[in-house]
C-alpha cells in the first residue's frame, strides 16, 4: 500500500519556495480528504513532496552516505516545523512521526532517518515540557525505572497532554534545531580530534573499505604521528578501500592495500583495528560493511583492540532479533563478483550481501563525537538520545 | 509488642499461602507484596518504627516457607523501599497509612501489568519457524510464548526440559499444547543434545542480581554454558521486582535459604534448587523496564537504592 502511494506521487526534486509550500500544503489536505473517501479506513498520510524527493534521491544513488542523508532529513524536518501548519505539539509530533515512518519504511536500510526523526520528536517533547514547566510544576523523567515504579503516585502517572497549544514552541524548537545542526556539522571534526589519543607513533593500523569518518580520523593521525603503517582491506567487490588508499597516500604514512582474503594473515602484526559502521544497534552490536565480522573475529583471535567510529546519529534503538530478519541485509548487484558475460555466471548463483552483523563482544570501543564509550554503555546513550516511547516510530 | 497490634484473625502465612493457591499464575514475589499490603491495611501503627518491625515480622514468616525465596526477598525488599520512600514527616500517621495504601495499589497494579509488557517485548524475537529451548516452567516465558502464538499467530517449536526434581516441565508442556503450540519435553540431561538444533534459549528467573546475572532453577547455568558454547542467544525474561541487591561471584556465594529447602539446610549432601548464571552468559534481559543488557541492571538498582 505504501509502495503504491509512492508511485502515485509525482516525484520532484525538493526546492522550497513559499508559494510551493503553500501549494503542497493545500495538496496535502486535499489528498488526505481524497484518501479518506477512497479507503474509508484511516489511511497513511501521504508523504510530503520533500520526503518523496529525498526517498527518490537516495534510491537513485544521488544522495549517498549516512551523514548526507541525516543532514538532508534534518533539513526537511526543520522546514516541516517552520512552515507547516500545526497547532499543538501533539499535532506536530504526529506529522513528523508519519513522515518519519514513511521514510523508514521506504528506506529500511537507512536507519539514520528514523534516528533523527526520533531525536526531533524527543526535542519537541522536551521543549514543550520546558515551556509547560514555566506555567505548572511537573516532574520530569518519563523513563521507566525501578525507582519510578516505587515512588509513583497516581497524579504524576497520567501521560502528558501534548494537545494544548503552546505559545513560543515553534521559535524554541527552531532555536534548538540549530544546536543539532551545529552538532552535525562539527561531529566529524570532533571524532577525528580524538585520533591522537588512540593512535601512537609507529603503530600498525588496519581498516576495511572506505568510511569517511575513518578517512578523516586517519588523516589526522598521519599528520600528528610518524611512521604509521595503515593496512587497508580493499573490501571487494566494490573495492572502495582503493579510494581510501588514494586519499591517504599524500601523507607520510606507509599505505598497504590487501585483498580481503588476507585479513587473518595480516592481523598478527596489527596494533589496532579502526573501522566505521553503518549503524550501531541497541545492544552495542554493529551493522557494518560486509567483511567487518571477519576483521573483528580475526582481531579477537590475536587480541587486537577493535575501535569503531560511530557518530551519535548512527546510534539506533533497534535490536537485531534474527540475522534473517527483514531489512537487516541487502544483496548488491553481483556483476562485480562475476561479470554477467563470463562462463561461470551461466552456471553459478552469485550473491553479494552488503552488511555484516558484528556482536558487541567483539567491539572494544566506540568513538563518537561525545567521546569514547564501551559497547555496554550504548543503552545509556540511547536513553539520553531518544524518548523510550519513540523507539518504535 | 509489634505483633500484638496485628488483629488476631489474620495469619500472614495463611494469607500468603491462600494468595498463592488462589492464583496459580502469580509469582511468589507478587503474593508477598500483596500480603504485605494486607498487613499494612490490617495493622494499627502509631510510629514508623512499629510499622517497620511489623512488616519485618511478616517477611520473616513468609520466608519460612518452601517457595521460591529469591522472588520473596526481592519483592519484599522493594516493598520496604516503597514504604521508606513514601514516608511523610509532616502528616498524621492515619493519613500516611491511607496514602501508602493508595500508592501501594498503584504499585501492585503496575507490577501485575509487567508480565504482559515483557511478553510484548519478547514478541519480535520469536520468529516464524524458529525453535526455542526453555528450562522447566516459567510463568513469564509461558505467557510470552502463548502471546506470540495466539496474538501474533506465530508458528514455532518449543523444547522444554523436564526440570527436576519437581518436574514442572510436564505442566509447561501441557499448558503450551493446550493453546496449540508445538512443545517437546526433553530430559534435563539432553540440553547439550538439542542445543545445536535450537535458534534461541528463553528462560525465566527467580531473581536478577546486581551484576546482571540471574538466580534460577537448577540447570539454567548448564543451559547458559551450552548456549554460549554453541553461540545461541540466551534470553532472560524477568519482571523488575525480581531485581535484588546481591552480588554473588560463584555458586557458593548464593545464600543457603535460596539453595535448599527448609528441612535440608543442614544436610551438606542436599541438592541445590537454584543456580547462579553470571551475566557474561546472558545476551539480553526482557523486563518491564525495557530490553536491558546485563550491565543495565545495576544502573536500575543504583537508581533505586542510592
Amino acid at each position: 500500500m505504501l509502495n503504491l502511494l509512492f508511485q502515485s506521487n509525482t516525484i520532484t526534486i525538493f526546492e522550497f519556495s513559499p508559494v510551493q509550500i503553500l501549494q503542497f500544503k493545500r495538496n496535502l489536505t486535499f489528498k488526505r480528504q481524497n484518501m479518506v473517501e477512497d479507503f474509508d479506513i484511516s489511511p497513511h498520510n501521504p508523504p510530503l513532496k520533500a520526503i518523496a524527493g529525498l526517498i527518490h534521491d537516495v534510491k537513485r544513488g544521488k544522495l549517498e552516505g549516512s551523514y548526507n542523508i541525516t543532514v538532508k532529513t534534518l533539513d526537511i524536518l526543520k522546514k516541516i516545523i517552520s512552515v507547516c501548519d500545526w497547532k499543538s505539539a501533539e499535532e506536530l509530533m504526529k506529522l513528523i512521526r508519519t513522515q518519519g515512518k514513511i521514510l523508514a519504511s521506504a528506506l529500511p536500510q537507512e536507519v539514520v532517518t528514523a534516528n533523527i526523526t526520533r531525536r526531533i520528536i524527543k526535542l519537541i517533547r522536551e521543549e514543550y515540557d520546558l515551556l509547560q514547566a514555566k506555567v505548572h510544576q511537573i516532574t520530569d523523567d518519563s523513563q521507566a525505572s525501578l525507582h519510578k515504579l516505587v515512588t509513583q503516585t497516581s497524579d504524576n502517572d497520567i501521560s502528558r497532554d501534548y494537545s494544548k497549544p503552546q505559545e513560543g514552541l515553534r521559535e524554541a524548537l527552531l532555536d534548538h534545531l540549530q544546536e543539532i545542526e551545529t552538532e552535525m556539522e562539527t561531529c566529524s571534526e570532533n571524532v577525528s580530534a580524538q585520533a591522537e589519543e588512540h593512535i601512537h607513533t609507529s603503530e600498525v593500523i588496519l581498516t576495511l573499505g572506505h568510511s569517511r569518518s575513518v578517512e578523516n580520523f586517519l588523516k589526522r593521525a598521519v599528520k600528528k604521528r610518524e611512521n604509521l603503517t595503515i593496512i587497508i582491506a580493499e573490501c571487494a567487490p566494490a573495492c572502495r578501500g582503493h579510494h581510501l588508499a588514494a586519499n591517504l597516500a599524500t601523507g607520510s604514512a606507509e599505505i598497504v592495500v590487501i585483498p580481503d582474503s588476507t585479513i587473518f594473515a595480516m592481523m598478527s602484526r596489527v596494533n589496532k583495528v579502526i573501522i566505521g559502521t553503518h549503524s550501531v544497534l541497541a545492544n552495542g552490536g554493529l551493522r557494518a560493511a560486509c567483511g567487518a565480522y571477519t576483521v573483528a573475529l580475526a582481531a579477537k583471535h590475536y587480541s587486537v583492540p577493535v575501535i569503531v567510529l560511530a557518530p551519535m546519529y548512527k546510534l539506533s534503538p533497534v535490536h537485531m532479533c534474527n540475522v534473517e530478519q527483514d531489512a537487516f541485509n541487502l544483496v548488491e548487484c553481483a556483476e562485480g563478483v562475476i561479470p554477467y558475460n563470463s562462463l561461470a555466471a551461466k552456471f553459478a548463483k552469485v550473491y553479494s550481501p552488503i552488511f555484516d552483523y558484528v556482536p558487541p563482544e567483539l567491539v572494544t570501543l566506540f568513538i563518537s563525537n561525545m567521546g569514547g564509550h564501551a559497547p555496554s554503555y550504548v543503552y545509556r546513550l540511547l536513553s539520553e538520545l531518544y524518548h523510550p516511547e519513540d523507539y518504535e516510530l | 509488642m509489634p505483633d500484638a497490634s496485628v488483629k488476631k484473625d489474620f495469619s500472614v502465612q495463611q494469607y500468603f499461602a491462600q494468595q498463592m493457591e488462589e492464583d496459580k499464575s502469580m509469582s511468589s514475589g507478587i503474593a508477598a507484596i500483596k500480603t504485605l499490603l494486607m498487613v499494612l491495611e490490617r495493622t494499627k501503627f502509631d510510629t514508623v518504627h512499629i510499622l517497620h518491625s511489623t512488616i519485618q515480622e511478616a517477611v520473616k514468616e513468609m520466608r519460612n516457607t518452601d517457595l521460591s525465596q529469591a522472588a520473596i526477598v526481592s519483592g519484599t525488599e522493594l516493598f520496604m523501599r516503597f514504604i521508606t520512600l513514601a514516608k511523610f514527616d509532616d502528616k498524621p500517621m492515619e493519613e500516611c497509612k491511607q496514602i501508602m495504601l493508595h500508592r501501594g495499589k498503584i504499585f501492585l497494579e503496575k507490577l501485575l501489568q509487567s508480565r504482559s509488557t515483557i511478553a510484548h517485548q519478547a514478541l519480535q524475537f520469536v520468529t516464524d519457524g524458529c525453535r526455542i529451548l526453555t528450562h522447566s516452567r516459567s510463568r513469564v516465558v509461558l505467557q510470552a510464548l502463548i502471546d506470540a502464538h495466539t496474538k501474533s499467530n506465530k508458528q514455532f517449536q518449543v523444547f522444554v526440559t523436564h526440570g527436576g526434581p519437581d518436574n514442572a516441565g510436564d505442566q509447561m508442556v501441557a499448558e503450551l499444547e493446550k493453546v496449540g503450540i508445538d512443545a517437546i519435553l526433553i530430559l534435563d540431561s539432553a540440553v547439550g543434545y538439542v542445543m545445536e538444533s535450537v535458534d534461541l534459549v528463553m528462560v525465566g528467573a527467580e531473581g536478577v542480581v546486581e551484576s546482571g546475572g540471574i538466580i534460577n532453577r537448577i540447570g539454567s547455568f548448564t543451559m547458559a554454558l551450552c548456549a554460549r558454547e554453541m553461540k545461541k542467544p540466551f534470553y532472560v525474561l524477568a519482571e523488575s521486582f525480581k531485581f535484588t541487591r546481591l552480588y554473588p561471584l560463584n555458586q557458593r556465594d548464593l545464600p543457603v535459604e535460596y539453595k535448599y529447602i527448609k528441612r535440608q539446610r543442614d544436610n551438606f549432601k542436599a541438592h541445590p534448587m537454584v543456580d547462579y548464571t553470571p551475566p557474561a552468559y546472558i545476551t539480553l534481559l526482557f523486563t518491564d523496564l525495557g530490553i536491558l543488557t546485563p550491565s543495565a541492571v545495576s544502573d536500575e538498582l543504583i537508581k533505586l537504592y542510592l
